[in-house]
Order: C-alpha cells, then sequence, then structure tokens
C-alpha cells in the first residue's frame, strides 16, 4: 500500500497545472493572463538578467536589518522584563497596548516620518518582527527553572551574570521560538511594506521584491513575472523556516522536546 | 485583579496595587512622553499631541464617519471569515479522515501555504480590480490555512483509544465521526479560530491599504494624502482596539465552548 502512496501526492498540482496551461492555449492570443510555460519562460528571464536575485536580496537585506534591530531590543527588554517583576508591571501595559496595531496599519505613518525608501520598510519589519520575540522571551525566562537561579544567587553570583550565565541560555529554545514567528511574519510585512510603498508612494522607486511585483503589476502589466515573484517570495519564506529549523537543532539539540 | 495578598491592605493600597492602576499609571507616562516629543518636533503634522488625537477620535466617531469605514471593514471581514471556516473545517475534516485525501491535497497545501496572502495582492488586483472582492479574497485566503491544518491535526490526534471504545460498542463510523472525532478535534479547530482571526486582521488592513476604495484601511492612507496625521493615528487606534476586541472574543468563544481544553494562552 504505502508504497503505492507517493503518485498520488504528485496527481493534483500536475494536473491542476496541466489544466491551467490548457486554459491558457484556449484563451486569445493577446490575453495577459499567465500561463505555466510563460511563467516558465519568465522566471529564465527574471532569474538569468540578475533581477529576482537582486530584489530578493534587497528584500532580505531590509528584514534582516529590521530583525536586528527588533530583535536585540526585544532581548533585553524581555530578559529584563521576566527577570525583574517591577520592570515588566511598569512595561507591560505599554507593550500590550502597541502589540494589537497592524504592522501594515503604520505604514502611512512610517511614509509620513521616513519617507518612501529603506528606512521606512525596516521600521515596519522591525516593529512587526518584535512582538513576537518579546513575548516569547519573557515566557522563556519566566519558564526557567526557579532552582538553577536560586543556587547560582546562594553561590554569590551577581544578578546580571546570573542573567546572561543561567537565564539566557536556558530561556534560549523558547527565545527561538519567537525568533521564528518574528521572521516568518517580518517577511510578510516586508513584502507589504515593499507593495504599499510602491503603490502610495508616488514613483520613487524603493527596490525589494515586494515593489517589484507592483511595478509589473501597475506599469508593464506582466502577469507572468508576478506569478514568478510569488512564487519566489513562497520559497524564500520556506526557506527561512527551513533554516531557522534547522539552525536551532544545531544550536540546541537538547531542545528537541520544545518544539 | 487585586493580589491576594494584599486583601487586608487598606483600599488605597490595594488600589495601588491593582493591574487597572498600573496600567493607566504606564500610559500615563507614555502620553506624556509623546506630548513632550510632540513639543519638541513642533510640527503638527509629522507628530501631533496626543490631546488633539483623542479629540479628532472623539469627532471621527460623533459624525458617523468611523462608523462608517470600520462597518465596511468589519463587514467584510466577517463574510471572509465565515467563507475560510466554510471550507477550511470541511476539508480539513476530510484530510484528517481519510488518508487519500490528504494524500491528494496536502501537496497542493503544502505549496500554496508559504505564499503569504499579502503576495497575492498585486495579481488579486488584477484579477478583481479594486473594490470588494480584493480584500475579501485575500482575507478568505489568509484564513483558510489555519482553519484547515488545526482541524486537520486536531481529528488526527482523536484519542484512539475513545474510537476503538465507541466501535467496540458498535457504533458506526459516522457516529463516530459526529460523536467522537469533531468533539475532540474541537479545542484545536477554535485555536485555529483564533490564529485565523488575528491573520486576518492584519491582512485586511494591508488589503484595504492598496486595494479598496473604503475601509479603516483605506481610511489611513487616505488621511495621509491629505496630510491629517491626528486623523490618521486616530484609525489606527481603532483598528488596534478593534483588533484587540475580536481576539478577546474568539478567546472568549474558545473557553465557553471547549471549558476542558488548556491550550489557550499559547504564545505568539
Amino acid at each position: 500500500m504505502s508504497t503505492l502512496r507517493w503518485p498520488r501526492y504528485f496527481i493534483l498540482p500536475v494536473g491542476l497545472i496541466v489544466l491551467w496551461q490548457l486554459w491558457g492555449m484556449t484563451l486569445p492570443a493577446r490575453s495577459r493572463a499567465p500561463v505555466p510555460l510563460d511563467v516558465l519562460a519568465s522566471a529564465v528571464d527574471l532569474i538569468a538578467s540578475g533581477r529576482l536575485p537582486m530584489a530578493l536580496l534587497q528584500s532580505l537585506g531590509r528584514v534582516g536589518l529590521g530583525f536586528l534591530v527588533a530583535g536585540s531590543i526585544a532581548l533585553v527588554l524581555g530578559l529584563l522584563m521576566g527577570f525583574f517583576r517591577p520592570v515588566e508591571r511598569n512595561l507591560d501595559p505599554i507593550i500590550e497596548s502597541f502589540r494589537p496595531v497592524a504592522p501594515i496599519a503604520l505604514l502611512p505613518l512610517a511614509i509620513l516620518w521616513l519617507g518612501t525608501g529603506t528606512p521606512a520598510a525596516v521600521f515596519i519589519v522591525a516593529y512587526a518582527a518584535f512582538f513576537p520575540m518579546i513575548v516569547n522571551t519573557i515566557a522563556g525566562v519566566k519558564g526557567v527553572e526557579r532552582r538553577l537561579v536560586q543556587a547560582a544567587q546562594t553561590l554569590g553570583v551577581p544578578q546580571l551574570t546570573i542573567l546572561r550565565t543561567v537565564v539566557l541560555p536556558a530561556a534560549l529554545p523558547s527565545i527561538f521560538i519567537g525568533v521564528r514567528l518574528a521572521m516568518g511574519l517580518a517577511w510578510m510585512s516586508i513584502i507589504a511594506a515593499e507593495l504599499a510603498v510602491g503603490s502610495k508612494g508616488g514613483g520613487g522607486g524603493s527596490g525589494g521584491v515586494g515593489e517589484m511585483m507592483f511595478v509589473f503589476y501597475a506599469y508593464y502589466i506582466e502577469l507572468d513575472s508576478i506569478v514568478v515573484c510569488m512564487i519566489a517570495v513562497g520559497l524564500v519564506a520556506l526557506a527561512i523556516d527551513h533554516g531557522l529549523r534547522w539552525l536551532q537543532r544545531w544550536l540546541m539539540p537538547w531542545a528537541e522536546q520544545y518544539r | 485583579m487585586a493580589q491576594a495578598a494584599d486583601s487586608g491592605a487598606p483600599p488605597v493600597r490595594q488600589w495601588r496595587q491593582s493591574t487597572v492602576f498600573l496600567y493607566l499609571r504606564s500610559l500615563l507616562a507614555l502620553a506624556i512622553v509623546w506630548g513632550l516629543v510632540a513639543l519638541w518636533v513642533g510640527n503638527h503634522v509629522i507628530l501631533p499631541q496626543p490631546t488633539s488625537v483623542a479629540y479628532e477620535l472623539f469627532r471621527l466617531i460623533v459624525s458617523g464617519e468611523m462608523l462608517v469605514h470600520a462597518a465596511v471593514s468589519l463587514w467584510r471581514l466577517a463574510l471572509s471569515y465565515a467563507l475560510a471556516a466554510l471550507i477550511g473545517i470541511p476539508l480539513g475534516l476530510l484530510m484528517g479522515l481519510w488518508p487519500w485525501a490528504s494524500d491528494l491535497l496536502d501537496p497542493v497545501v503544502e505549496i500554496l501555504r508559504p505564499i503569504s496572502g499579502i503576495a497575492w495582492i498585486p495579481l488579486a488586483l488584477f484579477i478583481f480590480g479594486i473594490g470588494n472582492e480584493l480584500p475579501i479574497f485575500i482575507i478568505t485566503y489568509v484564513a483558510l490555512f489555519p482553519f484547515l491544518l488545526n482541524t486537520m491535526a486536531g481529528v488526527r490526534t482523536t484519542d484512539r483509544t475513545l474510537i476503538r471504545a465507541a466501535r467496540t460498542m458498535g457504533v458506526d463510523q459516522r457516529t463516530i465521526i459526529r460523536h467522537v472525532m469533531i468533539p475532540s478535534a474541537l479545542p484545536q479547530i477554535l485555536t485555529g479560530a483564533r490564529i485565523a482571526g488575528g491573520a486576518a486582521w492584519m491582512s485586511l488592513v494591508a488589503a484595504e491599504l492598496i486595494g479598496a476604495p473604503s475601509g479603516l484601511g483605506f481610511a489611513i492612507e487616505w488621511y495621509r494624502q491629505l496630510l491629517m496625521t491626528p486623523k490618521v493615528i486616530a484609525v489606527i487606534v481603532v483598528i488596534s482596539l478593534l483588533g484587540y476586541l475580536t481576539d478577546r472574543l474568539l478567546r472568549w468563544l474558545q473557553r465557553r465552548l471547549t471549558p476542558w481544553s488548556t491550550g489557550i494562552g499559547a504564545a505568539g
């Protein structure tokens, strides 16, 4: 039975693509609708000309930068908030009030403050990545076994050293869950930010794969290329998630049970 | 929630320990800092005073303008959310119950899932144009996957012993699905509903910002173009409040429908 299962996996995807191609062939020749073979051709073109890789790199660079900013703030604040009760009691209301603000809703403000270039996009990414990071860091720190901390305190270790050498490593698996959630959100918001900057910025190319898609929509009406970009966006999302999973296993082989 | 340890303390002390007090105090500090920064910036368009945002918020609500924007957005959200549930839950049941269905459908789901709803916006703009259909399509797409995947996982993790027990007592397959498997999958389906709710809000704003002639997402962009920053911030506040309330509602529903479930406070 199980040896015969694998062909089933291909039935629907292959069938749908074939149907799509057949449907495309019935359309008049001047139709702009994307068709699989044309999508393939424009994928080859976009990759060979280096435009797609460059746009992806630019978007990834922004995600990396925004993530770095958000991650370092969230890590420090999260450790302090999880470890010191008064810090948490005073900062938690502020964090909780900003958490429901959808990152994309801030885009008009970001454009107003930072213009339509990279800083606005980085701001949105950082905002999106911040909350999963800090929530999971706090949860991780609170989940650290109290006896470990107490043992270190009994030995007279200073508080900040405890934070660095006991709490941080023990909270790492939970922090990493935050990293994975944050990266997924960050990649999603960069596309949204670049798209919206492209559509609302009134020209002034800001680059990135999101803006590229908007340009294909608005100026060239090359739907095949849009589909190529969509597939590329999906593949990068997959690659980010798998890369982080792999990193997690490599960094924390003991943390398998937390996943 | 006053702390139990302080229940014997005088009322003023108790009040000062309460969550509400701490919340108000932190937010007041934030508003003061905001006000000072706004004074320093000195430009009403770039950063207005918190008081003028509050005033504009009040005016938008009283004039009914906010209600119109919010009603349009909430109507779109409700419609697409219901659509996603209507498609996602049955498909998830199908895929969880019959291996052949999941063998067939799973590859398609796994191919589409990494492509975020937002990445669909340019293509959807071309297909649907600017209007109601675009946000409805995007939100349905985004909310579909949490419903589907959580239903599937919930059905699959039904305790085998329960199924065997029912079978031993001669219960037929249909009844087992209805009275054993679906109830046992319900907590996870509701978790999916909450994840779908959060994702739906986020993409609602994005979809309306780019491709709708009305709604809250459109309103922020509209007021930005008019350089009415206090109104922009007022709309952002309303979006966040509504997003928060939807999440509360879904949590309440989860507690109400599945009081036995413990996995309510998942982080994220």
